[in-house]
Formats: C-alpha cells, sequence, structure tokens
C-alpha cells in the first residue's frame, strides 16, 4: 500500500476551514447573541440571549419574507420549465445558424446579474420604455404590488437558459434507435414527444429545477440592484430581509437568526439535490 | 434532409420556426434596448424612447466621468483575477487527492463541495464582516474595504466552486500516466506538476474562469466590504443605478453605457472560451 499524499490537502482544506466553517460556526454563534452596532467593537462579550433572536425575528417580517422567498422561487422555477423545454426542443436538429441561435439563447444567463437589473429598472421606470409599449403611462413596476410580478419576469427572463442547458444535454443522451423506432411505428410528433422523448427529460430537468430553486432562493443582486434596500414589502425576499437587518438596522444577531432559519428552508431541496447528483467516481453497489 | 435526420425532429417544421423566432425576440429585445439606449441621449432614454431620435457616442466617453467606473474595473479585474489563480491552483491540488484517494470523509467533503454552492450568501456575509471588523478592533489589522479582504471573502464561493469543477474533471482522467511515472520513482509533487496540471489545463481554465466571474457578478460581499476607492464594477454600477432616481434629469443613457461596459469582460470570455464553458454551466452554481 503506497503512501496517500494527504497533505496535500492541507493548503485547500486549511483555507477552506478559515473561510468558509469557522464563518458558518460563528453565523450560529452570533443568532444566539444580541450583536448590533454598540456590541459589535467588543462583539465577544455581547451578551447571550438563547433563542431570543429567533423569536424576535418571527415578529419582524421574516414569516412574510419566506412565504414570498418560497412562492417566488416556486412560480419562477414552473415558469422557466416550459420555455427551457422548448428552445432545447428547437435547437435539438441541425440547421444552419443553428449555433447563433444556440448563442442568443445563452446571452440571459452570460450577462452579470447586476447588469441584467440595472437594465430592466431602466426600462421599468414609470416613464419607461416597458409602460410606454404597453401605453400603461406612469404605472409603477418598482413598488407596490406589481413589483412581485416584476421580479418574476426579470427572474424568469434572466434563469430559462439555465433549464434549455440540462434539457439539451439530456435530450442529446436519447439514442437514435429510440427516433428511430418510433418513426417506424409511425407516431406523429405530440405522442412521440409526450411518450418517448420527455420521459427521458424528466431526470435531469427534475435535478435542474432543484438547483434552479435554489438558485432563486438565493438571489440576492437582482431583488437589490432591481429595487434597492430596503426593498418594497412585496418583493421583500429573505436575502433582502437579512441583507438589511445587518447592514441598515445594524441588527446582528437578529439577521444571522434570520440567515439561519432561511438556511433551514433551503436545506430542503438541497438535500433532495445532494441525493441526486453523482458524488463519487464508483456510483455502482448504491454508494453515494 | 436525409430519413434519419427526419427521425429525430422532435417538433413540425413551423412550430420550430416560431418558437425560435419568439425566443430570439424576447432575449434580444432587452439587449438591443440596451445598445440602442446607450446611443440615445439621456434625456431620450429617461421619456420612455426606444428607438433613439439622435444617435451618438456621447454617453460611452461621458459615462467615465459622470459614475467611477474605472476604479471600479481596475479593482474588479484585480481581486477577481487573484480569486481565480488561486481558487483554480489550490482546487486542483485539493481535488486530485479527493478523486485518486479514498480516506475517511471523503465523501462528507464532496457533499459539502457541493452543497457550499448553495448556501446563502447573505449567511456567509455577516460571520465574515464580523470576523474582519474584530481583525481591526482585536489585532490592529484593517481588513474591510481593501482589496486583500474581498479577495479572501470571495474565496468562500470560488474556492469550493473551483475543487468542484476539478473534480468532475480529474475522476474521468485515465491513471495509466501517473502509475507509469510512478513506477518510474515519481513523486506526488513531480506527478501533479508534470502530468495532473498540464492535462487538466482546459479544466483548470474553465475553473478559474468560473472563479473570476462569481467575483465579477458579486454586488453583495463588495456592497459591504469595500469602500469608494476599492469599488468593484458592479457596485460602481449599482450606487450609479440607485442614485439617478429623485434627481432632475436621470442619465439612463450613460448608465446603459456603463451596464455594456461592465458586461463585455464577461460576453468576451464566453465567446473566448465558450466550448469548454458552456458545459461546466450545468454543473450549477455560478448563478
Amino acid at each position: 500500500m503506497r503512501q496517500r499524499p494527504l497533505w496535500l490537502l492541507a493548503p485547500g482544506g486549511a483555507l477552506m476551514i478559515l473561510v468558509i466553517l469557522l464563518p458558518l460556526g460563528l453565523a450560529g454563534w452570533i443568532s444566539t447573541i444580541d450583536l448590533d452596532q454598540y456590541t459589535l467593537r467588543r462583539w465577544v462579550q455581547a451578551p447571550f440571549i438563547g433563542l431570543g433572536n429567533y423569536t424576535e425575528s418571527l415578529g419582524s417580517g421574516l414569516l412574510h419574507s419566506i412565504w414570498i422567498s418560497v412562492s417566488f422561487a416556486v412560480l419562477s422555477t414552473l415558469a422557466t420549465i416550459p420555455i427551457g423545454i422548448a428552445a432545447a426542443l428547437v435547437t435539438q436538429n441541425a440547421y444552419r445558424g443553428r449555433a447563433l441561435v444556440r448563442a442568443v439563447f445563452l446571452i440571459p444567463y452570460v450577462l452579470p446579474s447586476f447588469v441584467v437589473a440595472t437594465v430592466w429598472r431602466t426600462m421599468l421606470q414609470p416613464d419607461g420604455v416597458v409602460n410606454n409599449w404597453l401605453g400603461a403611462d406612469g404605472s409603477l413596476w418598482l413598488s407596490g404590488p406589481r413589483s412581485y410580478w416584476a421580479l418574476i419576469l426579470v427572474e424568469i427572463w434572466a434563469a430559462w437558459p439555465f433549464i434549455y442547458l440540462m434539457a439539451l444535454a439530456a435530450l442529446q443522451s436519447v439514442d437514435h434507435e429510440v427516433h428511430e423506432a418510433s418513426a417506424v411505428d409511425g407516431a406523429t410528433w405530440w405522442p412521440k414527444l409526450t411518450r418517448v422523448v420527455l420521459p427521458y427529460l424528466r431526470g435531469p430537468v427534475l435535478l435542474a429545477c432543484l438547483l434552479a430553486t435554489l438558485n432563486h432562493i438565493n438571489n440576492f443582486t437582482l431583488p437589490f440592484v432591481l429595487f434597492g434596500a430596503p426593498a418594497p414589502d412585496d418583493v421583500n425576499v429573505m436575502p433582502m430581509l437579512v441583507y438589511v437587518t445587518s447592514f441598515q438596522s445594524l441588527r446582528f444577531g437578529l439577521s444571522a437568526a434570520m440567515a439561519v432559519v432561511s438556511l433551514i428552508i433551503i436545506a430542503i431541496p438541497l438535500f433532495a439535490y445532494l441525493r441526486a447528483v453523482r458524488l463519487d467516481v464508483h456510483e455502482e453497489g448504491g454508494r453515494r | 434532409m436525409s430519413a434519419s435526420a427526419e427521425a429525430t425532429r422532435l417538433l413540425p417544421r413551423p412550430l420550430i420556426v416560431t418558437l425560435t423566432a419568439v425566443l430570439c425576440a424576447i432575449v434580444l429585445a432587452p439587449i438591443l434596448y440596451i445598445v440602442l439606449a446607450s446611443l440615445n441621449s439621456d434625456v431620450g432614454v429617461a421619456s420612455g424612447e426606444f428607438w433613439p431620435s439622435s444617435f451618438s457616442l456621447d454617453s460611452y466617453t461621458r459615462v467615465w466621468t459622470t459614475a467611477d467606473l474605472l476604479t471600479g474595473i481596475v479593482n474588479s479585474l484585480i481581486v477577481c483575477a487573484l480569486t481565480a489563480v488561486a481558487s483554480a491552483l489550490l482546487g486542483t491540488t485539493t481535488a486530485y487527492v479527493l478523486v485518486r484517494y479514498t480516506f475517511t470523509g471523503r465523501l462528507t467533503i464532496l457533499r459539502g463541495l457541493v452543497g457550499l454552492q448553495s448556501i446563502p450568501g447573505t449567511l456567509m456575509l455577516l460571520p465574515v464582516f464580523v470576523m474582519f471588523s474584530s481583525a481591526g478592533n482585536y489585532l490592529g489589522l484593517t481588513v474591510i474595504g481593501t482589496r486583500w479582504g474581498l479577495f479572501v471573502a470571495y474565496l468562500t464561493f470560488a474556492l469550493p466552486f473551483s475543487t468542484w469543477v476539478m473534480v468532475t474533471y480529474l475522476r474521468g482522467l485515465p491513471r495509466e500516466l501517473e502509475e507509469a511515472a510512478r513506477t518510474d520513482g515519481a513523486s506526488t509533487l513531480v506527478i501533479l506538476r508534470r502530468i495532473i496540471f498540464p492535462l487538466s489545463l482546459p479544466a483548470i481554465v474553465v475553473a478559474g474562469i468560473f472563479a473570476f466571474l462569481l467575483g465579477w457578478n458579486d454586488v453583495l460581499f463588495a456592497s459591504v466590504l469595500t469602500r469608494p476607492d476599492t469599488h468593484t464594477a458592479a457596485v460602481a454600477l449599482q450606487v450609479f443605478g440607485s442614485s439617478q432616481e429623485g434627481g432632475a434629469v436621470p442619465v439612463y443613457s450613460q448608465m446603459m453605457a456603463a451596464a455594456l461596459i461592465c458586461a463585455v469582460p464577461v460576453v468576451v470570455l464566453y465567446l473566448v472560451f465558450q466550448r469548454y464553458l458552456v458545459g461546466g454551466l450545468t454543473t450549477g452554481g455560478v448563478k
């Protein structure tokens, strides 16, 4: 048995402990102390208040934010599924110019979120180009109840190519024989699509949906740049609430408690994703 | 059209054409808008014009004095390049051990690498901020507001991501070359330097580019951990944008020019490395 050079893990591992595990543990601890701008300078001596921050967070709009975040993430994911699959289906076959179409489909995903948000923020101004097109002068998109739908629309615009990429990869793994067999059977395109091809996409697209939902829930940049901080009540998603509570209200302990709660909510899709993703080289034997 | 191409076509041709046209229009309309608006006058954009009444490149020259964009771009380039190099190199070494050797806790580490990419940034930012500010209070080190601080903060996301990219690549790499080298008496370091690094260079570049983009696209960490002179491009644009409302005439045309300028490095990277990057996109986590 030859020597395993585990010491090679040391530089990367030490750095990860320092910049990831230590902060994560610290976040848990901060969530149990009364830390604000007055106690920050000597935060080690900040008073321990147990679950006080957690009970207070329930009364400070956390439940509302959870609802906004979760519904926003689920709606965005649901809306991007048909768009992404349709885009994958139309670029499956080679034709002249397909490379260009594929490149165009990636644009929204490739553009930095802060650029996307800046552009939509300008387009959605009361006197902006969107209201000009709709003939709805002065309608508010960036505050009030419509802001929620504005957030979802922009997120859909920016995020659907992820589903497209995953669906395309899955489509390309469908065996040629499957296509030919169903062509020989004389199946028309709709039954062939729904009974033969789409079942192949179910697994990969489901995986993509889990990851997409996680990304929607964690998206801070889009609401932050689109609406500014503090965000309007209708789009006060969890990341915005946590951010404003820490860095504008300077209630660090309270905000850490909120962040821990949001981690617990994320844990549900995250564990499902971790179970489904291929972690190891040796997949056989049910070892995951 | 050949029979086999006919067989794999999933939708009727008219439907393909219609869907492609609709999707392209939805994607390209806002893109066209940025370009047109950046060529328009500030007043024209503010009044909701789509097609400019006059074209000029003024916005591209004036934006540099209106917003502190140049400082931002320089800072972003420095911090993100450092992040890219550090996380790609450390990620490769770590991934090599994770892929080639088995040991207790290995699966936990692999799971952690994937899971960490979905940890909310807002959860990480607060303890990092508290750690950095106590480095100031207890040790007398200024970390908040420096590029070094931002670099360390970006490693929290870039390092697990780059390591995971390298894990997915290295496990597809055949062992034969390494085994041969080892029989010839090469040490692990020599194998890493002479075999693994050269062979996985394309993947290392991808891991580095993604680490770079994670930093370039970040607003959250930079908005808290930088001062005006260490602003990144993203923060410069965000501050520029949020200072527009409530003023006399918002300079939206210049803002669109600034947005395009901030997107250029990203678009160039994608165009150059498109073939390699698209594969990496599906491993998730970048956005």
